[in-house]
């Protein structure tokens, strides 16, 4: 790891004016559990960490009837939170699901959530590909067993985070900080496909903080998370989908499907959210929904696998928010 | 005569003993070379080769000496030197601090030239491929042939034909290789993370051109090794010329990246294998032609069929290929579980052909028992612990995604003893004892079992006594390989403990007016064989020494060692056909070892064999990029082993054979695990995967090709 | 490697020390970030070494070092508490686990600087003498320890779940398990020392 300074930001005021504009300069450090690999591996190199580990964490109601929850939570304060279950299963399945123990207790919501890719050929400095400025994906024709199987390229990672699958499934907002004031963004605006940002995969300027997730009242929305990992002791999934049900009796009003693991970004399929809508869920119109989830996947040669795992995600998590 | 004692009278052996060095390793007090700090030490750190082949045209250490903190550093490979593999040596720095050592490393200027490289066998064996090895990418063909293989085939009813594979595993050991480095003038102390002191002394000596009496190797706990771990490690060696350099004691220990790339593998295994089997369920014959990688210039042999089931007509025909990767090293029982897998399975795909149980074919086809080969005896404890008998036909026929099966495998190994092992044991006037011998505890127990078979030679309580092992400076022992370490040193140390027990007796029987054979050694206490009022008290026996401890040499006795075990393993597996998954819920074992030791530490390898073929049989898998060569996982996060989670129920049945000598049981317990586990799956699911890991693509492309009528 | 800037406003060792000892908050000197806006000043510290002070096992402990350096590091390298081990040194292997505030922590993937005022514990403050924790005493009687270079992590790990749930189901000892990984294959035993082991005071 190479050196650098530090600033322990006593509030989001402070960690605001320590960060800068330029990119990869000067990062906010919050659990570490993501940046410090890629510090260690010189894929970041920043010459300043600014710990934003003081910041807001609480995990709150909301006027509206929804939830605030800082950044600054750690997963396993969301994946224990009771009423966070209550209201929003999807998201605190995800959390309980994230890592480990020793990650979950350290890991926070805003550090899941802005997690870089894991994609081997971006995390080995040997490989010069084009998310580090390099002139090729190398997963095109290499080892692309976990790469994306929707999105198109023209750099194949899958994003990472377990929790952004859920929160663009249940409509969140996320408030960003910045020297300007805030602002904030829906879940499924913050995060960006590769052609339009090569170099991250959100629109958080360098000098920005997203600080809260903001949860819309849950009303009558039945949502669960399903994902599919490998070794069941720790491993990244394989696939993942987020399904938000917006129930009316038994019928489905609207729903909301997002898969994770399989794009550059949570990947949501409105095909399937249409077949579910007006339905009532049972074995067959989850598996009819599962299809279109993933009738324009676009697999790579070697993840054609991940279609079917994806598939299953989907119907499962579909079956699992009904209560099936 | 050396003897063991008779079996009625053992106080420890054959007993469930804790480890006497457990609370050493529990509370954390054990120090591992990993942890050994000398006054002054400076950190090491190796450059390693970014490029999987590369002609080095200079290094460049300036910039990296002036960092400060740095006291030494040099180039490994000279000007004009290749590098065949990622992470081979090229130059080294050691630094007052680990960082201060790694900011250096980074500011080595090498100037590479590019060569060409072979990143799978596949391109290694293309026609096109450039020759990269200098006698060829490809060895000629070997032949390994009994009977007449091509007219038992061509008179055979039911033939199983297929191509098999087996990965490349990595050892990942824990504590990674390393060592720490102190001279002291011409003399060298070495800390080291091995198997093997005495190995590592001799390559130490050999590297650095100096007397092997120079050498001292110390290894009292070690992390780990597995194989990976038996011979000198060159970066010890370049410890000890930094510590030469910088006039300073030297630690280095690899990262765990390098550890993956550099400390070897278990070779890759594939096998075309053609075999046959008579209507009556007797095997004919066995055709295989066979390849396989251990990286650059190393090969990767493996005996096919696996030596269990006769074959009456058997040919292997073998190539090994050279790619540019890390060179494979032992691991844990060495072609073992290729060939055992490729074998096993095909077994069972000629049980389906021919409609048979796969338990009824193999016992119809074992040998004729021999003491070491048992399988007949213990496929029947195996089936009746796992629940054969509720055991389906291949696939499954139970409705839903989730399908059970259960699949089974045997095992075989040499063990045995190396004659040349020595101990020593002193008896001293205060009645301490001490048995010394340069073997090592690499987390097998070893320690444990040099100190109970002094103390149940004196009749001690296992505290009162102490084993000294990890030394140089001690009688010779063998490197922990090949299951060999509990053959070699039990037999020796018995040996050498009864000669001190001897000596004590002579001193003592004249006061007590017996002749020194009437006297025995238990329960604290020296005494007549026929009366144990009459005795002394250890203490006082030990008295009488006066000044002068009494010592006993051990040799090597093959009487009290012996050679072979045998075993099976049972797997019961789930598998969800709509993810690919695999989940092992049990798996039984009935294993042999001769005579138990240690029934606990016993009971551990056979745990931890099993589990490593979990690993083996699902997750692991050294994945390197096609294009470059590189290794895309050389960490603990897609490089998979296995967790709590994924660990099954084990059942291990231990078969004790105490009128046999002892014999080693390292290796036997991961060798059946992934072959019964594979069968499992293809019961479970009524499609074969024919290939190791058992991933979830390799499981829905094999239903994908049954559905598709390719296969059964 | 540049040391502390003795030049920069508002430095004082004086003030430097106290500050440090007042718990808590990294120490910082006044300096100007890198591309930030000239009137926004911040406290930074390093990139050389910095005072911090640890509280391990109960003792504070003074030391210096950049901020880079890991809290494993730092205990292992500056402090010689070599009981906890480093194993993939990427945060998926367990064996660098220490309790912070009672909650278990990757010391590998955190800086020893994000750790002053907490009260960190290690395997090294376990025993109480010679006198083993019950967990330890546990692993040694159910042979949970093989080669032992994974142990201390996975005793640790098990003494911060018995001092949350004194009786944890296999299933949940599992789970709390599944952070840590050992290569000899010692797990079915070290669940059942998890599982059997009794005594351990709710933390």
């Amino acid at each position: 790891m190479k050196a650098f300074a530090y600033v322990n930001a006593a509030n989001e005021k402070e960690a605001i004016a320590a960060l800068g504009p330029e990119r990869g300069r000067i990062l906010p450090l919050a659990g570490g559990m993501d940046l410090l690999g890629l510090m260690k591996d010189y894929i970041a190199q920043p010459e300043r960490l600014v710990n934003v580990k003081n910041l807001d964490r609480a995990i709150a109601k909301a006027p509206d009837g929804g939830l605030r929850i800082g950044a600054a939570a750690t997963l396993v304060d969301l994946a224990g939170h009771a009423e966070a279950a209550r209201m929003y299963p999807a998201l605190v399945q995800a959390a309980a699901e994230v890592g480990t123990p020793q990650i979950r207790n350290s890991g926070t919501v805003g550090g899941n959530l802005n997690q870089r890719p894991r994609c081997w050929y971006f995390r080995n400095e040997e490989f010069a590909c084009l998310k580090k400025g390099g002139s090729r994906c190398f997963a095109v024709d290499g080892e692309n067993q976990f790469h994306a199987i929707f999105g198109g390229g023209p750099c194949h990672i899958v994003h990472p985070s377990s929790l952004a699958v859920p929160a663009v499934a249940l409509g969140a907002r996320f408030r960003i900080a910045g020297p300007a004031g805030e602002r904030e963004v829906k879940a499924e605006d913050y995060f960006m496909m590769p052609d339009r940002n090569l170099f991250g995969e959100t629109v958080l300027a360098p000098n920005e903080l997203l600080t809260h997730v903001l949860l819309p009242a849950p009303g009558a929305v039945k949502s669960a998370t399903y994902d599919v990992r490998y070794r069941q002791s720790h491993d990244w999934p394989l696939a993942t989908a987020s399904v938000a049900l917006d129930m009316n009796g038994t019928a489905v009003r609207g729903a909301r499907i997002v898969m994770g693991a399989v794009a550059p970004i949570p990947w949501r399929v409105p095909e399937a959210e249409r077949a579910l809508a007006g339905r009532t869920i049972d074995e067959q119109t989850a598996m009819a929904a599962a299809d279109a989830a993933v009738a324009g996947a676009k697999p790579m040669s070697g993840n054609q696998y991940k279609v079917q795992i994806a598939r299953t995600a989907v119907k499962r998590a579909i079956l699992k928010a009904a209560g099936l | 005569m050396a003897s063991w004692p008779p079996v009625a009278d053992r106080e420890l052996l054959g007993k469930s003993i804790q480890r006497i060095d457990g609370p050493e390793k529990a509370s954390g007090r054990a120090k591992y070379t990993y942890d050994i700090v000398r006054p002054g030490m400076l950190f090491g750190r190796i450059l390693g080769s970014p490029h999987a082949h590369a002609r080095i045209k200079s290094v460049d250490l300036a910039a990296a000496q002036k960092v400060r903190g740095v006291k030494a550093a040099l180039a490994v490979v000279d000007p004009g030197g290749e590098v065949n593999y990622q992470g081979e040596e090229i130059a080294a720095v050691a630094a007052t601090t680990e960082e201060a050592a790694e900011d250096a490393i980074r500011l080595i200027e090498v100037e590479y030239d590019i060569l060409p490289h072979l990143a799978t066998v596949e391109q290694a064996m293309s026609r096109d491929a450039p020759q990269v090895f200098e006698n060829g990418n490809v060895t000629k063909p070997s032949t390994r042939q009994d009977g007449d293989v091509d007219t038992a085939l061509a008179g055979a009813t039911h033939i199983v034909e297929g191509l098999y594979h087996t990965q490349v595993q990595t050892h990942t050991s824990l504590e990674t290789h390393g060592g720490m480095c102190e001279w002291d003038g011409d003399k060298l102390t070495a800390w080291v993370s091995t198997q093997g002191i005495n190995a590592s002394r001799e390559g130490l000596a050999q590297t650095l051109k100096i007397p092997q009496a120079n050498v001292r190797v110390l290894t009292q706990y070690m992390g780990g090794g597995f194989g990976s771990k038996l011979s000198g490690d060159v970066q010890v060696a370049i410890a000890a010329r930094l510590a030469k350099l910088a006039n300073a004691p030297v630690k280095i220990m690899l990262d765990r990246k390098t550890e993956h790339l550099v400390t070897g593998n278990r070779p890759s295994a594939y096998a075309q294998v053609r075999a046959a089997a008579d209507a009556q369920g007797k095997f004919v014959a066995w055709d295989a032609q066979t390849w396989g990688t251990g990286g650059a210039g190393q090969g990767a042999g493996f005996p096919l069929p696996y030596q269990v089931y006769v074959w009456p007509n058997r040919r292997q025909v073998h190539r090994d290929v050279y790619i540019n990767a890390g060179p494979q090293r032992a691991f844990r029982a060495p072609g073992h579980p290729q060939s055992c897998f490729i074998t096993e399975v095909v077994v069972d795909e000629l049980a389906d052909l021919l409609k048979i149980d796969p338990l009824e074919l193999r016992l119809r086809n074992l040998p004729d028992v021999a003491p070491n080969q048992q399988w007949r005896k213990y496929f029947p404890i195996g089936a009746q612990k796992i629940g054969w008998s509720t055991r389906h036909p291949t696939g499954d026929p139970t409705a839903g995604p989730i399908k059970r099966g259960m699949g089974c495998a045997s095992n075989r190994w040499a063990g045995g003893g190396n004659p040349r092992t020595r101990a020593s044991c002193e008896i001293m006037p205060d009645g301490s004892v001490v048995t010394r011998i340069a073997t090592q505890d690499i987390g097998t127990g070893t320690r444990t079992l040099v100190a109970m078979i002094t103390a149940e030679t004196m009749g001690l309580p296992l505290a009162q006594v102490q084993a000294a092992i990890g030394d140089t400076d001690y009688p010779f022992a063998p490197g922990s390989g090949g299951s060999i370490t509990v053959g070699s040193i039990s037999p020796t140390v018995r040996v050498a403990c009864e000669n001190a027990r001897d000596g004590l007796f002579a001193r003592v029987a004249p006061g007590l007016g017996v002749e020194p054979a009437a006297l025995v050694a238990k329960d604290g206490r020296v005494h007549p064989r026929d009366d144990a009022s009459k005795g002394v008290s250890w203490k006082e026996a030990c008295r009488q020494l006066g000044t002068a401890s009494v010592t006993g040499d051990g040799a090597f006795d093959r009487a009290l060692a012996t050679v072979g075990t045998s075993g099976v393993q049972f797997a019961d597996v789930e598998v969800d056909i709509e993810t690919g998954i695999t989940h092992v819920k049990k798996i039984a074992c009935v294993q042999d070892c001769g005579m138990v030791v240690d029934r606990l530490t016993a009971e551990s390898q056979c745990y931890g064999g099993i589990i490593m073929g979990t690993g083996f049989a699902l997750f692991e898998n050294r994945i390197l990029d096609r294009n470059t060569a590189l290794m895309v996982n050389p960490n603990m996060e897609w490089y998979l082993v296995p967790g709590m989670s994924d660990v099954p129920e084990i059942d291990v049945t231990i078969v004790d054979q105490p009128e046999r000598g002892v014999v080693g049981l390292g290796e036997p317990p991961v060798i059946s695990t992934a072959a019964a586990i594979a069968n499992a799956v293809a019961n479970a699911i009524g499609a074969r995967v024919r290939r190791l890991p058992i991933t979830p693509d390799a499981v829905l492309a094999a239903l994908d090709e049954a559905r598709a009528g390719g296969t059964q | 490697m540049p040391s502390r800037r003795k030049d920069q406003p508002g430095f004082s060792r004086r003030s430097f020390l106290k500050t440090v000892s007042a718990g808590g908050v990294a120490a910082g000197v006044l300096a100007k970030a890198p591309g930030v806006s000239a009137q926004a000043a911040v406290h930074a510290v390093g990139p050389g070494a910095v005072p911090i002070t640890l509280t391990i096992n109960g003792r504070a402990h003074h030391l210096e070092v950049e901020p880079r350096v890991t809290l494993l590091d730092a205990v292992r390298n500056r402090l010689d508490l070599t009981g906890t081990k480093r194993v993939c040194d990427r945060g998926a292997c367990g064996a660098c686990t220490m309790i912070v505030d009672g909650r278990t922590i990757y010391a590998c993937s955190t800086l020893a600087i994000e750790h002053q005022g907490r009260n960190i514990r290690t395997i090294d403050g376990l025993t109480t003498g010679t006198v083993l924790h019950p967990v330890q005493q546990a692993f040694c009687e159910h042979d949970g320890l093989m080669c032992g270079f994974c142990t201390p992590g996975f005793v640790t790990a098990t003494v911060a779940l018995l001092e949350r749930n004194p009786n944890p189901t296999p299933e949940e000892a599992r789970k709390a398990l599944d952070g840590n990984i050992c290569r000899c294959g010692t797990y079915v035993r070290v669940l059942e020392a998890a599982l059997t082991t009794k005594g351990v005071r709710r933390g």
